[in-house]
């Protein structure tokens, strides 16, 4: 089992946008790029600059998402644990815990056995659940977050692909224009 | 990652796909590197933990569970590290498994995109 040297995936699927991001298109030659777009050099350069921009722009929007999700997760895990700690208890007396009242300061409480936690809902809103149906809505809201999760990366990856197709164009076209100037240099340079 | 220099090499859709995979495949290694930075680190916690856990004489540990200190006894405490320990360990065995088939992807691209564009690509970290 080595590292594949074939084309990463079917050329066939072109993929024209995802989720409102819009898709570099790939250019097979610049001349006629330039000429279907009947656009000059540096209004091509400056086009494909602006659309880099609003990547960019997506971009950071993502990112942000990403990290927010990946901060509720570990949260939404912690809550499982207590959950299920509490509910393992099984002996008579008292869960006896230190919490924090305020930064640095902390306060023991007793926590009696119970069947049911309370949850918070958001919105200012807090249900109590049996301890069974309370591990079953964080475990739903885990897996939520992490299909999310998985949903968002992949978007990144698409959003990263169109950034590289753009730098690529890029550099190609300027390439190409740099190529011409030589080219109509040397042909000038003939003649005189 | 950028190009330099005003050659003419033809760039086809396949060569746009194994630069736009190793793009990916290079995000997601420093991605890794992050996440293994921080596996290691718990673990070296959970170490310290446990060294501290054998020299106190307390019967009733103060242990972390969500965002509570519950009073708990040593030896549940000890067991409770210790299936901590094992997990992170098997998830730091995944991320350097994953490391390492990055890496050896992302070496077979440099040789074929090296190989085609030559000077007029650049695949290194700056």
């Amino acid at each position: 089992m080595g590292a594949s040297s074939s084309p990463p995936q079917s050329s066939s699927e072109v993929v024209a946008e995802r989720r409102g991001i819009p898709a570099a298109s790939f250019v097979k030659d610049v001349e006629a790029y330039l000429n279907q777009l009947g656009l000059d050099v540096n209004s091509t350069l400056a086009f494909l600059q602006e659309r880099l921009q609003q990547y960019k722009v997506v971009e950071m929007k993502l990112l942000a998402q990403q990290r927010d999700l990946q901060a509720k997760i570990p949260d939404i895990e912690k809550c499982l644990d207590v959950v299920a700690t509490l509910q393992a208890k099984d002996s008579d007396e008292a869960l006896l815990t230190d919490f924090e009242v305020s930064e640095g300061i902390y306060a023991r409480a007793r926590i009696e056995n119970s069947n049911s936690v309370c949850l918070w809902l958001g919105a200012n809103v807090m249900l109590e659940y049996s301890s069974e149906e309370a591990t079953t809505l964080l475990q739903n809201n885990l897996e939520n977050a992490k299909a999310s999760l998985e949903v968002l990366v992949a978007d990144l990856q698409f959003l990263r692909d169109q950034v590289t197709i753009t730098q690529v164009t890029i550099a190609r076209v300027y390439n190409w224009d740099v190529h011409q100037r030589r080219v109509k240099q040397a042909s000038s340079s003939q003649d005189s | 990652m950028q190009q330099a220099g005003g050659s003419e090499t033809e760039v086809t859709w396949e060569d746009q796909q194994y630069i736009n995979k190793f793009g990916r495949l290079n995000n997601r290694l420093h991605e890794l590197e992050d996440e293994i930075k921080i596996a290691k680190e718990a673990n070296e916690n959970f170490e310290d933990a446990s060294n501290e856990l054998i020299l106190t004489d307390e019967e009733v540990v103060r242990f972390l569970i969500g965002e509570v200190f519950c009073h708990v006894a040593k030896d549940e405490v000890e067991m409770r590290i210790e299936k901590m320990q094992q997990t992170t360990t098997k998830h730091l065995e995944k991320l350097d498994d994953e490391k390492e088939s990055i890496l050896a992807e992302m070496a077979e691209l440099k040789k074929i995109l090296y190989g085609k564009f030559k000077d007029s690509i650049n695949l290194e970290e700056d």
